[in-house]
């Protein structure tokens, strides 16, 4: 054999590697390896499989429990879904079960109060301490200095008010909305019945975007628009549903009172209608003496003619409902407006309005609402269950200083501005969690989260003096939840509201130093804080509500040139409270002249890393005025300078 | 596994009736979490946020000063164009045929869609599309702690730098499938489906279907005289100048037929002509 | 080497030092971004789901519309035998060879996926024929090859560096370069004519649905304006490295030449445009049922249409008068212009284009460019003048020069 020398060992040695790398290279090697690099670099999260199936489950994220199908994979949530549709507060069910900042176990403060500085406890410990609390102070027989917010009138709402009320005390409150405010200014809440009537006249109601039950109004507002139902809306921004609406009345801002006394001055005057409310005569010869006709025109800015045809309209209609309770989530409106407003139904007779009760719910304590307690009232003991009055009152700031001296237990499954202050944080399950009698749990609880109703019971079972007072299990709860009952009889209330019917004339005039009207509107999904939490909810908000971290407010094209300001600009906003931080201006004609339109839901301090520092709280410098029936702040509109 | 047995019959619309929509936001949470949306802290850079259905807030304030104005919640995804598609001719949309990677494709259910890991992030596509329907994945997607048990295993999570789309939530069509070809049915074209954001809207604003079922909701609706469909400007054409049009040009002509019976609403469909 | 590159310092005058830390500056920052841009994505730019190009592109499109000189020049030269032009080639090659290596470089920072360019070669969206269906997919290629063919038009400049130049084998090789050069002219030339109408023009003009970019003319405007603006280009780049070496790199015969032909291109160009709004205003705008006029706005407004017919004019005027042509000044000015007409209808392009509202009830648009995107362009441009310096130092980049040199070393 010949033998190999160096210059043929070299050729095939170099042979060789040019084939191998020829080799490689065809065979595609070199560009799996970079899809390799290209995969390992991004280093993408992968879902856990599982296996696929839907349980049942029954939203409590707002009163009316409905029942939707949860789709697993394995032990997973992944969605919410129902062939009747899922409202968006149901579908966050979902980011609040999963919340990486979800209060998991009970929390003590370790910390000073408002650092958010907490330590997980034991429930054992939790509850002693909290009872013990309790107890002391029922038998120091100062019971009535212990206090609750609820946040709505469910049943866990319904529980914590027996189990306060039982244990001596008489200062329970709800969180002013719809059904507080009109309950207390009326006698009762206003019972609509949507699908009888033919013609609605909403006074800044804003009817399908949250008001009053969002989920029956969805269903109202589909049968409206199959019966030809004829809605009217008044108010100062035309948001949704004055987009929705037949007609669309603009007003000067906070003029709807004024604008239902003209009509009651109109149906009173020259159709010679009446009411059957006590008290009528003397309001009525109030409002016939101080608001005639021209003058309601010249505040609310509709002309004559078209008060006159609107009432006209309305009082032919064959059932007419008028509506009060400006706003969606968030509402407000004083006595005198809500009153006057219920008038206009009583004068027409509608059959599409009653009063009613809730058996279970009295909204008289010892104030007359929750703005007024916190102002006026003093507390030792403050149990917050689900509610957030330090961001949503108009007095948080007030409420921060009480809260910071008084012993506080927040039941809350994510912590907020309220919660921030307590000494004891008690974590609920999200509804995904929770059994009711139509459904078994979903998904397993979180860590430590405990029912909100179970953990009512089990406080009032360590409260000697509520020992017997609650039901046992939360499945007797459900039993002897509240129904619904005929409510008082509607009373005009005249003596109390005197003042405030003859203080529109003077809150509405000219102001030289405040010369704007700052409005709230709720944007989509946020309402009034609630969603904020969410990052699906982040997701959807509108570019003209939150841009690149910049917070807008809208203002009419003219009355922003007037003012000096563009599309865009900078802009301060300050009421004789305070001083609102920097805004920017989004031009907009939706809303009326003269006005500066603020979105509500903002301005969080602490509720969550997602809801925190974006955009303004505009309730910090809201007009701060104590309604004397609702005992809630008029905070609706607002005189503000802008520079 | 799927077997084609048949055809492809099927052509999915979809029409949203403005008139019922309440602006609620409902469609955007499903179709975020249908699609395992990316999680993040502060979302409000809207120019550049991942989102597959935007919930546009249309007012008439253009046209008309106050008190005669109005506000809609338009919600608008990829509207599914087909170009000029008469006939037998494919589907062309105008995003499809740009994409030099074969990344996007119209399949014969109409349906455009996206492979994600296909695609290199050029963003020729979302340049070629009018309805910025198509978003870029300019940040790493994020999910934090808990928040990924909530993730679906049926829309794989993107990487940065890829381009993400509606895809008339066509997995969900294939899921349907799925569970009809277990129970031997293997008929292509045997089941329906319904996508998140329709599926959860409360007032059932978003109708979804067979558009090439002349007997389908969606189709009957496409065919009413409340149909506009957003920016198609050569809709608002003669039948004979449309046919003129385009011959000489291919219009979106998009599958997402919006319904609306309020003249401002239309008007605002449309760029003011001489404005 | 250290003691190499101090010298370079200290030989070069006050000014170009400063000149030379500048750009060295801006080639480190655009290192330090580039890892930035790669490793952490797109989102620290200004570009967004609206405005989804910027700087980057409009980069590109100025590159490769300027580059296009190269083509042009090479076709005169070797395939019409324009031997007046031979000064130039060197330069022109180099600067058509820089332009597109960096209309690479941005484009791989453009892409979300770099690591996946590949797949443009891999999974090409060809058509039914033989065309692409793709713009970019045609882009992806024959900017490819065209690079290629620039490569090997530059190899003879490096051979002939006067060490390598001694060796037999390289001196061979570079005559035979040479020789065969005109092949690589004709192919450069019919690749250019496709991607500079395709990247230039076609790429926009194929968006059906984009009314302020459909025109189905764009692809061959394109390739007019490649042409007219990128010899005017090829003219003062050597015309500007001249004025800062002192030295005639290049006899005014031969820029006098060029911007002869640019101007005669030019008069082309501007009848394209022309016809390029007419059509804007009379047909496809109207065919979306949108007012031309209605579209220009925001912060790219109508201005740009107007500066970018001023600039033209400008460089008609100039360039195609002898009486002015052969006034230096004049020329300059009248290459200048031409240059930066090009420029602004590039800008014009993505700008005004993206700034255009899709949705009647949206705004005008408006993008201004991150630090980052700022420093990865600037820092490519100043790679590019570093390697145009390098190689007017070292290489035989203008034979004029050489030869001149040579004469004078043979005088003394
Ligand atoms: S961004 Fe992706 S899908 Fe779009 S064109 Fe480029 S590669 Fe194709
Ligand atoms: S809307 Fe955009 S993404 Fe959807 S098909 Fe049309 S062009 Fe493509
Ligand atoms: S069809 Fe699916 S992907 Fe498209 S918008 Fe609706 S939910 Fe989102």
């Amino acid at each position: 054999m010949k033998k190999i020398d160096r210059k043929d060992f070299l050729k095939i040695g170099g042979g060789a590697v040019v084939g191998g790398l020829a080799g490689y290279t065809l065979s595609g090697a070199p560009f799996l390896g970079f899809q390799w690099l290209v995969e390992w670099s991004q280093d993408q999260y992968v879902p856990a499989p599982g296996i696929e199936k839907y349980v049942q489950a029954v939203s409590d994220s707002c009163t009316n429990g409905c029942k939707v199908s949860v789709r697993m994979i394995g032990n997973r949530a992944v969605k919410i879904e129902s062939k009747d549709g899922v409202c968006p507060a149901c579908l966050n069910g979902l980011q609040l079960l999963y919340h990486p900042e979800r209060i998991s176990t009970p929390m003590k403060i370790s910390g000073k109060k408002g650092s958010g500085n907490y330590q997980p406890v034991s429930w054992d410990q939790a509850l002693k301490d909290i009872s013990s609390k309790m107890n002391a102070l029922v038998n120091e027989g100062k019971a009535n200095t212990i206090a609750a917010v609820n946040k709505n009138e469910s049943l866990n709402g319904q529980l914590m008010e027996k189990f306060v009320r039982n244990a001596g005390s008489n200062n329970v409150y709800y969180e002013p909305s719809l059904n507080s405010i009109t309950s207390n200014a009326l006698g009762g809440y206003v019972k609509y019945d949507f699908a009888k009537t033919d013609f609605i006249l909403s006074f800044g109601a804003k009817l399908v975007e949250g008001w009053g039950n969002a989920v029956e109004m969805q269903k109202q507002f589909l049968n409206w628009k199959k019966n030809n139902v004829k809605i009217v809306q008044a108010d100062s921004v035309c948001t949704r549903t004055g987009g929705i609406a037949n007609e669309f009345v603009g007003i000067n801002p906070g003029t709807e009172a004024v604008l239902a006394f003209g009509m009651a001055n109109y149906l009173i005057t020259a159709k010679r209608m009446t009411s059957s409310g006590d008290d009528f005569a003397k309001w009525s010869q109030l409002i016939i003496n101080k608001y005639p006709l021209g003058k309601v025109a010249k505040l609310t800015g509709v002309a004559e003619d078209k008060i006159k045809k609107l009432a006209d309209d309305f009082a032919a209609a064959k059932n007419p409902v008028a509506v009060a309770g400006k706003g969606a989530h968030g509402v407000s409106g004083s006595s005198a407006e809500i009153i006057a407003v219920y008038c206009l139904n009583t004068l027409v007779k509608s059959g599409a309005a009653t009063l009613v009760k809730n058996s279970a719910v009295s909204y008289t304590a010892e104030f007359a609402g929750l703005d007024k307690f916190i102002k006026e009232g003093s507390f030792s003991m403050m149990f917050l269950n689900g509610s957030d009055p330090v961001y949503k009152s108009v007095y948080g700031e007030e409420l921060k200083k009480k809260l910071e001296k008084a012993f506080v237990v927040a039941i809350a499954p994510l912590m907020n501005d309220s919660a921030v202050y307590a000494d004891y944080i008690l974590p609920p399950l999200s509804f995904l969690e929770a059994e009711t009698p139509e459904s078994k749990p979903a998904v397993k609880a979180l860590k430590e989260s405990k029912d909100a109703k179970e953990i009512i019971i089990s406080l009032a079972a360590m409260v000697d003096k509520t020992k017997n007072a609650l039901p046992k299990t939360s499945a007797d709860a459900y039993k002897s939840a509240g129904r619904e009952t005929a409510g008082g009889k509607f009373s005009f209330n005249f003596e109390k509201i005197k003042a405030d019917i003859e203080a529109y004339e003077k809150k509405l005039g000219q102001n030289a130093e405040y010369p704007v009207t700052l409005v709230p509107y709720e944007a989509p999904l946020v309402g009034d804080g609630d969603g904020l939490a969410f990052p699906y909810v982040l997701k959807s908000i509108d570019p003209s509500v939150l841009n690149l971290g910049k917070f807008y407010v809208m203002m009419n094209k003219e009355t922003g040139k007037k003012h000096g300001f563009s599309e865009g600009s900078s802009i301060k906003i300050s009421s004789a409270r305070g001083k609102l931080g920097k805004a920017y201006v989004h031009l907009s004609d939706v809303v009326a002249p003269e006005t500066v339109a603020i979105p509500l839901g903002f301005g969080h301090e602490s509720y969550t890393k997602y809801g925190n520092e974006k955009g303004l709280n505009p309730k910090k410098i809201m007009t701060a005025d104590v309604d004397p029936l609702t005992g809630a702040a008029d905070w609706w509109s607002t005189r503000v300078k802008i520079s | 596994m799927i077997v084609k047995d048949s055809a492809m019959k099927r052509k999915w619309g979809m029409a949203i009736d403005l008139d019922k929509c309440t602006g609620c936001g409902a469609c955007s949470i499903a179709c975020n979490q249908e699609n395992n949306m990316p999680i993040f802290e502060d979302d409000s850079d809207v120019p550049k946020r991942v989102a597959f259905l935007e919930l546009m807030k249309v007012t008439n304030d253009r046209d008309a000063k106050f008190p005669d104005v109005k506000t809609a919640f338009l919600p608008k995804m990829c509207q599914q164009c087909e170009g000029n598609a008469v006939g037998k001719h494919k589907a062309d949309p105008p995003c499809v045929s740009v994409c030099p990677a074969v990344a996007t494709d119209v399949g014969d259910d109409g349906v455009v869609s996206q492979i994600w890991s296909r695609c290199i992030g050029c963003r020729y596509c979302q340049t070629a599309c009018p309805y910025e329907a198509r978003v870029f994945n300019w940040w790493k997607p994020e999910y934090e702690g808990s928040f990924k048990n909530s993730l679906s295993t049926d829309v794989s999570v993107a990487s940065r730098g890829t381009i993400v789309k509606c895809t008339f939530c066509s997995h969900i069509w294939k899921r349907e499938r799925d569970k009809a070809t277990a129970n031997g049915i293997l008929d292509i074209n045997a089941v329906l489906y319904t996508p998140a954001c329709a599926s959860a809207c409360p007032t059932g604003a978003i109708i979804f279907g067979d558009l090439n079922d002349p007997e389908s909701e969606v189709s009957k609706l496409a065919k009413s005289d409340r149909a506009v469909r957003l920016v198609n400007t050569v809709d608002d054409e003669t039948p004979e100048k449309q046919k003129a049009l385009m011959s000489k040009k291919q219009y979106a002509n998009p599958k997402v037929y919006y319904l609306t019976s309020q003249k401002w609403l239309r008007d605002m469909m449309r760029f003011k002509k001489n404005s | 080497m250290i003691q190499f590159i101090k010298n370079i310092f200290q030989e070069s005058s006050k000014n170009m030092r400063i000149t030379l830390y500048v750009l060295i500056g801006l080639v480190v920052l655009f290192g330090i971004f580039a890892i930035q841009i790669l490793f952490w994505g797109l989102g620290y730019t200004d570009m967004n789901n609206n405005f989804t190009w910027g700087a980057w592109i409009i980069g590109d499109l100025g590159l490769v519309a300027l580059g296009g000189g190269a083509f042009t020049t090479g076709y005169f030269l070797y395939i019409f035998r324009v031997d007046k032009l031979r000064p130039l080639i060197s330069s022109t090659v180099l600067i058509g060879f820089m332009c597109y290596l960096f209309t690479f470089v941005f484009l791989l920072f453009d892409l979300g996926q770099p690591l996946r360019c590949w797949f443009g070669f891999a999974y090409p969206n060809w058509g039914k024929g033989v065309y692409p269906a793709s713009m970019l997919t045609e882009v992806f290629f024959c900017l490819s090859i065209y690079f290629c063919i620039l490569v090997v038009e530059l190899i003879p400049v490096v051979l002939e560096h006067k060490v390598l130049i001694k060796n037999k084998v390289v001196a061979a090789i570079a005559h035979y370069m040479h020789l065969l050069m005109w092949t690589m002219a004709a192919g450069g030339t019919f690749l250019s004519f496709f991607h500079q109408g395709s990247l230039g023009g076609g790429m926009w003009g194929v968006l059906y649905a984009r009314p302020v970019w459909f025109a189905p003319h764009f692809f061959f405007m394109a390739i007019v304006a490649a042409m007219a603006g990128g010899t005017s280009f090829m003219t003062m780049m050597p015309y500007i490295a001249g004025k800062i070496m002192k030295k005639e790199v290049v006899p005014m015969e031969s820029y006098q030449l060029l911007t002869k032909i640019s101007g005669m291109i030019f008069i082309g160009y501007f009848v394209f445009r022309v016809y390029d709004v007419y059509t804007g205003i009379a047909k496809f705008a109207p065919m979306a049922q949108r007012n031309y006029f209605d579209m220009w706005g925001g912060y790219y407004g109508v201005w740009m249409l107007v500066l970018e017919f001023a600039l033209i004019i400008s460089a008609l005027f100039f360039l195609n008068q002898k009486k002015y042509r052969e006034q230096e000044k004049f020329m300059v000015i009248g290459a200048c212009s031409g240059i930066f007409a090009i420029v602004t209808s590039k800008l014009s392009v993505l700008l005004h284009g993206f700034s255009v509202p899709n949705f009647p009830w949206k705004s005008f648009t408006a993008y201004m460019p991150t630090i980052q995107e700022w420093l990865i362009t600037l820092g490519c441009f100043a790679c590019m003048i570093l390697i145009y310096m390098v190689f007017a130092k070292w290489f035989p980049l203008f034979p004029h020069l050489e030869h001149h040199e040579a004469h004078d070393e043979s005088h003394h």
